[in-house]
Formats: C-alpha cells, sequence, structure tokens
C-alpha cells in the first residue's frame, strides 16, 4: 500500500489526470473474461448491531445444564417452561435444548430442517482456550468487547492485520472475473456502508431498506429538460475534480445515478413479485422483504453470484434485557421466517443461504438489568442448502466458571468467524486455492469445514 | 427588501469598524509589522464554512472586515443560544416525545440564524463526540436533550474537564450509555457494574483505544505494534467508579424515575449503591476504598483529563469536524500543545484548541493540496444552502424532524454512540490505497446521495409550484429559500451562475459546473426565470464542489 506524502499530493492536473485515469473504482466487473457459473447462489448476511445476547437464544433444558444457566444468569434467565422445545439431530448428544420463546417461526424452520445454529463462534486468530488468554500465549483479536471494533473483526476476518477490506468484498473481488455479465455489483447492502462488502477491485452498491431510490429530477430522456438536467448532473459529478474527497464524492453519484436506474427497473417489472402480507411490518423484515425481489428479479438482472447485506441494530441490552430481548429476537425469527417462506415461492431456497453475525456475544452474568460485552456467540443459518435442525460447533454449558469463561461469563470462542466464513465461501462457489484468501486465519485451524451444508 | 436590509447591514459594520479600527496606533518605535494580506471573499468562506453553519456573503463582508482572530474573539464572547429555554416555553404534552420536532426545530433556528455561529459549530462537532441520541431509550426524554445539547454549547470554549463531569453526570447521558442505575457488584446474585459508560468514555469521549504520540500517530511497542491505553480490569474499574448514581430528588435508588423536572439535573449520588472498594485506574493510579461516590468520580475524571493521550485524541477529532480530514501530525500537535497548555498553564481550554485549530496555517493553506478540506456533512451541506438563501417557513418552524432520514443525520439523532460516520472510514479506491480517510463519505451512499439531491431538487424546484401558496402541498410549515435575486437576473445566465456562484462557493466555481449549468439553463426560457434560478440553485447544491469543503 502506498503511502502519498503530503508534498505529492499537491493539487495538480497531471496527478488528477492520472487519478482519473486509475482504474478500479467503476464497477471493474467488466473487464474480464473467466466462465461464467452455470447457477445461481446467494449469501445473505443478517448483522445483529450491538452484541445478541444469544445465551438466552439457544439454551440447554435438560436439569442440570439448565440449573447451572439458571443459577449463572440469574433475572436475565428465561424460564425454563416457556422454552420453545427443539430436538436436533446433530449437537444434542449430551442434553436437551429449547429456543427463546418469542422464537416460534425459527422453531419451525428448524423442526423442517431448513435452519442450523452455529454454537460459541467467534474472532480468533489460533485456536484458543481459557489459559491461552490468561497467559497471553496465543495472539488475539486486538481490542476485544470493544463494538466496533469486533463488528470489523467479524466482518473483516482480519485478525491482528490492518486490512480494511470484508471477507464478502474479498470474494466479490476474487470472483468478478466470472460474473461481468452482471448488471448489479456482487455486493449489495440494504444497511449502508459496512465493511463485510469493502474490497479492493470492487465497489459494494448501497440501496435503500426498499430499494434505489429514483432521481425526482432526471429522465433518460435528452430532449427534455430532465434529460438534459440528468446529463448535467453526470458530466458535473465525473468532472476532472481538484481534490480527492470530491473524486470519491462524484463517483458515488454517478454509481447511484446509473444503478438505479437498472435496479429499479427491475424491481418495477409488474411481474416482480411484492409478497404482500407475507412480511411482518419491520426494518428487518423490510429489507428481506426487498432482498427476496432482488432474487426475484437476478435474471433479468443477469445475477449469478450475490451477496446481501441486511442488519437490524438494539441488541446492545446493557439496560432492560428481558423487556427488549423478545421484541428483538422475535423480530429476527419471524422476519426469517417470511423471508424462508418467500424464498420457496421462488424456488430459491436451495440457491440462498442465510446467516447472522454479531459484534459478539454477551457476558453470561448480569448488570443488575443486562449483560456486557464479550466474545464467543451463536449464530443462525438457514437455507434448503443447509443441513438443518442441527448445532453445530461446540455448545458450551453457560456456566459462570466453566471452562471458556475468562471471566464475568465471557466465553472464548470454540469455533473461529474464519471457518464460518470459509464454510460459506466454499458453498458459495470460491475455488478452495483461494478460500484462504477470504479467511486469512482459517490455515492456523484443524477443521477447514464445518459441514453445516448438504453435500 | 432583504438584500436592502442585509446591504445596510453591512454598510453600517464597515462603519463601525472604519471608526474604532482604522488609524495605527501613534509613534511606536519598532516598525508596524506588515499589513496582512486583505482577506478575499473567497477565503473568508473557506474560514466561514469551518466556523459556522455555512458561509453567507455578508458574514463573508463581515470576516474581511474584522480579519479572523477579531471575529472568533467577538463570536466566542457571544452568549450561548439554547434550546431548553425554548423547549420549556412550550406546552408541556403528557408524552415528551412529541416535542422531538421542536427540539429538532430549535437546533435548525439556531444553526441558521443565531449569531454565536460560532459556538453552535462546536457544539456540533462535540454533539459528535460525546454521543446521544433521540433514537433510542431516549426519545421520551426530551427536555433532557435539549439540555445536553445546551450543556455542549454553554461548555464548548469552556474547559474539557468540566465538560466531561457535566457530560458524565447528565441523565442523557446516563440513560444512553447506562451509568443512571448502575449499582455496586453483588456477588451472590453475579452482579457486576454495568461496563457500558465506562468503556465508551474512554473509547469515544477522550482516549482512545491505543496510546498515541503528542501528534496524534500511534506509538509503538518494541515489535512495532501499537500500546492498548486500557485492559478489561481497568474497565472494570471504572464501571465500579460509576456505580451508585440515579435521578435527582428520591430518598431511595431503586425507587428513582425521570420526570419532567430531573431529567435536566445533574445525577445524583445514593452512597449505600456505590461500590466503595479500592479502584485501580489508567497507569495505576488508585482510588483509596471508602472515600466515597464523589470522590471516586471526581479522581477518575481527573485520572482520564490527565491522560497524555486526551490532547492528541480531542484535537484530531474537532480538527476533524471542523476543517480536515488528515491533518498533518504537525498541525495535530501544535493543536494538541495547545490543549495542554493555553499558554497561562491550564490544559484543556476548548475555546484555545479551537482557535488554535482555526488559525493554524494549515486551515487555510497558501498552496492547496488535494487532501486538504474535508467532505461536507449533510447537514452541514442543507444548512449552508439555508443560510445563503435565508430560508423560512410562515410559522418560522423547521419541521425537520425526519432529517436522520433525509439527510442521514440530524441533531442528536445518530444510530449509535459510535456517531454516524468514524473517523476512521477510508472508502475503498485512492483514498485508501494513500491511507487516507474520509469520515463523512461514510454515510455519502448512493442512497442517501440520491435522498439528499432530491431533497435539493424539491427545496429548489417546487418553489416553483409553493411560492404563490396556493398549492395544496402548501402549508405554513413549508420551508421556501428566496432567490428573488436569481430569478431578476436569470435573462441573463452568466449573471445568473455569477450570483449562484457568489452565494454558495465565495464567487470561485468550476469552468465544468459553470459551463453545464449555464448549458442547461439557456434550455429554459428566458420567459421562465424561476425554473432557471432553481436549476442553477439545484445543480450548484448537488455538485461535489459544494459538497466539498476547502
Amino acid at each position: 500500500m502506498k503511502k502519498l506524502n503530503r508534498r505529492q499530493f499537491l493539487r495538480s492536473s497531471t496527478a488528477a489526470a492520472v487519478m482519473a485515469a486509475t482504474p478500479g473504482l467503476a464497477y471493474s466487473q467488466m473487464f474480464g473474461s473467466a466462465a461464467p457459473f452455470s447457477d445461481y447462489r446467494a449469501l445473505v448476511c443478517v448483522f445483529l448491531f450491538g452484541g445478541n445476547d444469544s445465551f438466552n437464544m439457544l439454551v440447554p433444558t435438560s436439569t442440570a445444564e439448565y440449573n447451572a444457566y439458571a443459577a449463572s444468569r440469574n433475572q436475565l434467565a428465561i424460564a425454563k417452561e416457556d422454552l420453545l422445545p427443539i430436538n436436533p439431530v446433530l449437537g444434542a448428544e449430551n442434553f436437551d435444548f429449547g429456543i427463546h420463546p418469542s422464537m416460534g417461526g425459527l422453531k419451525s424452520l428448524l423442526d423442517d430442517g431448513k435452519a442450523a445454529f452455529l454454537a460459541n463462534v467467534g474472532p480468533l486468530v489460533v485456536p484458543t482456550t481459557r489459559d491461552d488468554v490468561f497467559n497471553k500465549s496465543v495472539p488475539l483479536p486486538p481490542q476485544l468487547f470493544s463494538h466496533n471494533d469486533q463488528q470489523d473483526q467479524w466482518l473483516s476476518l482480519k485478525g491482528v492485520a490492518t486490512s480494511k477490506t470484508g471477507w464478502a468484498g474479498r470474494i466479490a473481488d476474487l470472483i468478478r472475473d466470472n460474473v461481468v455479465a452482471q448488471k448489479m455489483a456482487t455486493n449489495a447492502s440494504l444497511f449502508g456502508t459496512n465493511t463485510l462488502q469493502s474490497a479492493e477491485e470492487t465497489i459494494a452498491y448501497v440501496m435503500g431498506p426498499n430499494g434505489p431510490f429514483e432521481f425526482y429530477g432526471f429522465s433518460n430522456d435528452p430532449e427534455t429538460l430532465q434529460g438534459q438536467q440528468r446529463l448535467a448532473f453526470e458530466a458535473i459529478a465525473t468532472a476532472n475534480h481538484g481534490s480527492v474527497y470530491e473524486r470519491a464524492f462524484g463517483d458515488v453519484q454517478q454509481r447511484a445515478i446509473s444503478s438505479a436506474d437498472t435496479v429499479l427497473g427491475a424491481l418495477r417489472n409488474p411481474s416482480t413479485p411484492t409478497f404482500d402480507g407475507l412480511f411482518p411490518s419491520s426494518q428487518l423484515a423490510t429489507q428481506l422483504r426487498t432482498v427476496a425481489q432482488l432474487i426475484a428479479v437476478r435474471d433479468e438482472l443477469q445475477m449469478q453470484r450475490q451477496i446481501f447485506f441486511v442488519a437490524m441494530g438494539g441488541f446492545d441490552t446493557h439496560d432492560d434485557q428481558q423487556i427488549l430481548q423478545p421484541g428483538l429476537l422475535g423480530d429476527v425469527s419471524a422476519s426469517l421466517t417470511a423471508f424462508q417462506a418467500a424464498l420457496a415461492s421462488l424456488s430459491v431456497e436451495q440457491d440462498v443461504t442465510t446467516f447472522t453475525s454479531s459484534d459478539f456475544g454477551r457476558t453470561l452474568t448480569s448488570n443488575g438489568d443486562g449483560s456486557d460485552h464479550a466474545w464467543g456467540g451463536h449464530q443462525l443459518i438457514l437455507g434448503g442448502g443447509v443441513a438443518g435442525n442441527a448445532i453445530y460447533g461446540n455448545y458450551p454449558v453457560p456456566e459462570i466458571g466453566g471452562l471458556e469463561d475468562v471471566g464475568g461469563g465471557r466465553y472464548v470462542p470454540s469455533t473461529s468467524a474464519d471457518q464460518y466464513a470459509a464454510t460459506l465461501a466454499r458453498w458459495f462457489g470460491v475455488e478452495e486455492a483461494d478460500i484462504g484468501a477470504v479467511a486469512p486465519s482459517l490455515a492456523n485451524f484443524n477443521v477447514k469445514d464445518l459441514g453445516f451444508f448438504n453435500v | 427588501m432583504k438584500t436592502t436590509r442585509l446591504l445596510s447591514l453591512a454598510v453600517s459594520l464597515l462603519i463601525t469598524l472604519a471608526g474604532c479600527g482604522g488609524g495605527g496606533g501613534g509613534s511606536s518605535q519598532p516598525p508596524p509589522p506588515p499589513a496582512p494580506a486583505p482577506i478575499t471573499k473567497a477565503e473568508a468562506f473557506q474560514f466561514l464554512n469551518q466556523a459556522t453553519f455555512g458561509a453567507t456573503e455578508a458574514e463573508a463582508q463581515n470576516v474581511i472586515n474584522t480579519r479572523y482572530e477579531t471575529w472568533i474573539d467577538e463570536q466566542m464572547a457571544k452568549p450561548a443560544s439554547l434550546q431548553l429555554p425554548h423547549l420549556l416555553s412550550l406546552p408541556q404534552p403528557v408524552f415528551l416525545f412529541e416535542l422531538q420536532p421542536d427540539r429538532v426545530d430549535i437546533w435548525f433556528r439556531n444553526a441558521l440564524h443565531a449569531d454565536d455561529q460560532l459556538r453552535q459549530r462546536v457544539a456540533f462537532a462535540l454533539s459528535e463526540i460525546m454521543v446521544v441520541s433521540q433514537l433510542g431509550a431516549l426519545v421520551n426524554s426530551t427536555y433532557s436533550l435539549g439540555d445536553y445539547y445546551d450543556v455542549l454549547a454553554r461548555n464548548a470554549f469552556g474547559n474539557y474537564r468540566e465538560l466531561i463531569e457535566e457530560v458524565t453526570l447528565h441523565p442523557s447521558m446516563g440513560v444512553y450509555l447506562s451509568m443512571l442505575g448502575n449499582e455496586k457488584p453483588d456477588p451472590v446474585l453475579n452482579i457486576r457494574p454495568d461496563e457500558n459508560y465506562a468503556r465508551e468514555l474512554m473509547q469515544l469521549f477522550s482516549i482512545g483505544l491505543v496510546e498515541l504520540n503528542l501528534d496524534g500517530t500511534e506509538k509503538l511497542d518494541g515489535m512495532g505494534n501499537p500500546i492498548p491505553t486500557y485492559d478489561q480490569a481497568t474497565i472494570e474499574a471504572f464501571a465500579h467508579v460509576f456505580t451508585g448514581w440515579n435521578y435527582t430528588g428520591f430518598v431511595n435508588f431503586q425507587n428513582a424515575y425521570e420526570t419532567p423536572t430531573n431529567q435536566i439535573l445533574p445525577m445524583k449520588l445514593y452512597p449505600a449503591f456505590h461500590d466503595d472498594g479500592e479502584k485501580v485506574l489508567l497507569g495505576g493510579a488508585v482510588l483509596p476504598a471508602g472515600q466515597g461516590g464523589v470522590q471516586d468520580l471526581e479522581g477518575a475524571l481527573d485520572n482520564i483529563f490527565n491522560h497524555p493521550n486526551v490532547a492528541p485524541f480531542i484535537s484530531v477529532r474537532l480538527i476533524q469536524r471542523l476543517v480536515t480530514s488528515n491533518p498533518s501530525p504537525a498541525y495535530v500537535q501544535r493543536v494538541a500543545s495547545v490543549f495542554n497548555n493555553n499558554g497561562f498553564g491550564v490544559r484543556g481550554d476548548l475555546g484555545a484548541v479551537v482557535k488554535a485549530i482555526l488559525l493554524d496555517d494549515e486551515a487555510r493553506p497558501d498552496l492547496p493540496m488535494e487532501i486538504d478540506g474535508k467532505l461536507k456533512e449533510p447537514l452541514l451541506r442543507v444548512t449552508q444552502l439555508y443560510r445563503a438563501y435565508n430560508a423560512q417557513s410562515d410559522s418560522g418552524r423547521y419541521p425537520l424532524l425526519a432529517s436522520y432520514i433525509f439527510f442521514g443525520q440530524g441533531p442528536l439523532q445518530s444510530p449509535s454512540v459510535f456517531n454516524f460516520f468514524s473517523p476512521f472510514y477510508s472508502p475503498p479506491g485512492e483514498l485508501r490505497n494513500s491511507s487516507l480517510v474520509a469520515p463523512e463519505l461514510e454515510i455519502a451512499t448512493e442512497y442517501q446521495n440520491t435522498l439528499i439531491t432530491n431533497y435539493f431538487f424539491a427545496q429548489t424546484f417546487f418553489q416553483n409550484w409553493l411560492i404563490d401558496k396556493t398549492s395544496p402541498d402548501y402549508n405554513e410549515d413549508t420551508i421556501l429559500i428566496n432567490f428573488q435575486e436569481e430569478v431578476d437576473v436569470a435573462a441573463d445566465a452568466d449573471a445568473l451562475i455569477d450570483m449562484v456562484a457568489g452565494k454558495l462557493l465565495g464567487g470561485e466555481m468550476s469552468d465544468t459546473l459553470r459551463t453545464e449549468i449555464k448549458r442547461v439553463v439557456e434550455i429554459i426560457p428566458a420567459d421562465q426565470p424561476l425554473f432557471r434560478a432553481a436549476d442553477a440553485i439545484f445543480l450548484t447544491v448537488s455538485s461535489p464542489e459544494f459538497a466539498y469543503q476547502r
């Protein structure tokens, strides 16, 4: 990475001309020639901002284990009789499980084999035990327990490196020559700029929860004033600007106007399903409904590989956790259930895998009426390709002072976010030789694939 | 009418200044320093876009006349324009969330019209560092939010140590980062103190995650790695410090609840719920056991305040909000040195820091570089347009509660304590390749760009329907901008463009922008001057060069 000193950056027409000629800021998918994919696949990342307290999402219900959980969590514990029983075919050899009472939809998906848990997963550089943490004998992801840093860890998998790219961004770069016909970027976000989709060569496209918005003032007809206005707007956006900030801003404007045409054109096709009445009313559901619509128009947009980023906030439950959590987890469950039904109606369940990530798990201990920042947590994986109704990874009994507890009920992950991402990337079609570029710390772990897909 | 008033104001200012300023003083021995070069209009615009909610031609003339330092001194002497008095003057609704539109309204009134512009701008910057937000648990605490903003405005030129104490004890912060109601540990029930405020106070409001040099660069250990400023044990120690505080006015901690009265009063210590054990803080400093919660809090804030990171940390944050995304280490060091000592031995003098930021050579370099300056925040693009064109509704209100949706940001409307964007955000492409940041670009997404472009389009073009106030879309809260002067000259495209460039860009417009506006304007028949004027303003405010703060 070159570091320019300020003198080299003196404003000059030559420098600006060189910058303008540097490729990489347009959708670079346009240049390239590798073989296209023969099928369609999409990954949908559902990010739960704030740090989901997943100790209450998946709970042991066998007597001894439940009692350990209840004693540890105290007033944060869910009453045993309220937990919804599940019967996983894998991962429940030692004791039984229930899920949070607000997640009825998820229970159905589990029962139908369309959903699975990945237990106690989180950012790791190398396999790490509690003693490794105490003895400082292994490298750890920097700034554990800090929101933004651990979001970055999850989404970038950078470990102790300083990379600014995300693992989905790196996938988009790796496959860009295979998807040259796509009319939309491989990475699309419905929840703003994010690290997951940040890349070196390709640009993620950011739309709103309902998809792109149209520009009021512009038309495509150069015979009209609005048409001329558009041409002027584009000429101004792409002019030879003097500062780095104007150039970056103009690039966004240009992408906004060109992508809105294409994507809105497809979404507004009368044959695009609207899924009326299927989705609940929530921000997450709105985003997932739009994702389902975009998947419905994949052929028109000539999409073969897509990664969507959707998200919801509110999981930082330092206060009032017992009041807030039913609404949060209920929303996740209902929105994902509706999304899965929408995919079924499009006959693409096999082609779409949805997965959750979150800043971190939370402390098993209480701060009075909530929980604090911790490390490992449980995540959800959904889709027709998933070998479902199972709990992957190693589920630790939630107990203060347990083998994974580094203090206060902060659990060391037993599975790394790199292993999680690598498994998803392989299903998505990333070549084995490239998996290390997606999940750089994978090399440090013996298990390269968590096996949560049907073969 | 409006013009005449502004003109006469400018003229009267000129006269006043000539009266007291001119002359030079008598026959002192050393030769007077060479007269500083006159400030150009473009330079005055650059300065005002750093120091206010948007340059106007009238204020630019004021800066040209008074010069920068005097202008700053005059600004700092002005009392703070506040929000809470306005909110309290309105009928008290049953649920205070109903006043959130008025809170946003008074923010816009102050941002657009208050004469303590520098104070308001710095308060806004502080509100993006010590973040609380209407979005969340504070939605029904409107008085508290208004008062919190007033704390930032009052202390904008005060001392950082006092500011951080008022912030810490404010019920808005108490609720937002859950220090309010935080109690001492209960080992039997596995209850530990809440770590939320302890963590974010250090990470976001004061010292950051890693040790810094005075110039803002990271210190490195022998292995070349950054050095963490604190660990989990330090956070837990501070979490113990911040126990025992709740709404004031109650005998019993556990019965304390929010009222319209106590939400604007500092939180109160309930000693029985404070952890009175020993705490080991930053640098191994020890708070002895048994000294009580108030002493603990004072000691803990002193401990943070005296950490060497505060000066570079706060200096970089404020420089980024006011002047440039990528200050040189030397610039940071000059400002941070003033934070450490204002010249009179005082540490944490924010007024001196702000002055050092704005008067530094790097804030107005002779030879501009393409990494100087920053992208304007969307809200600041809106306020600049509104100030330049005296945006008003008939009711006087600015009904912009949905600011955070239209513009991607609004006053105390951040999605989280991490603000609307990260100070470290580095967009892909040439910026990232050069290890540069552009925080504001994080929210300048395709989507948000579309929304704000549409907002500008509506604000300029829909005037055509709304200006006669007969449209069914018109109501007394409709914000209209006044561009009658542009309409009057719109038959002459060049004169029109000159006028718009003068009001929005300080007279400096790129050839491309000028050419494109002229081309489109001249498509519109000259007998439709309203459209012509709207088009010229629209294409200018939606351009990258308007979005850029030099």
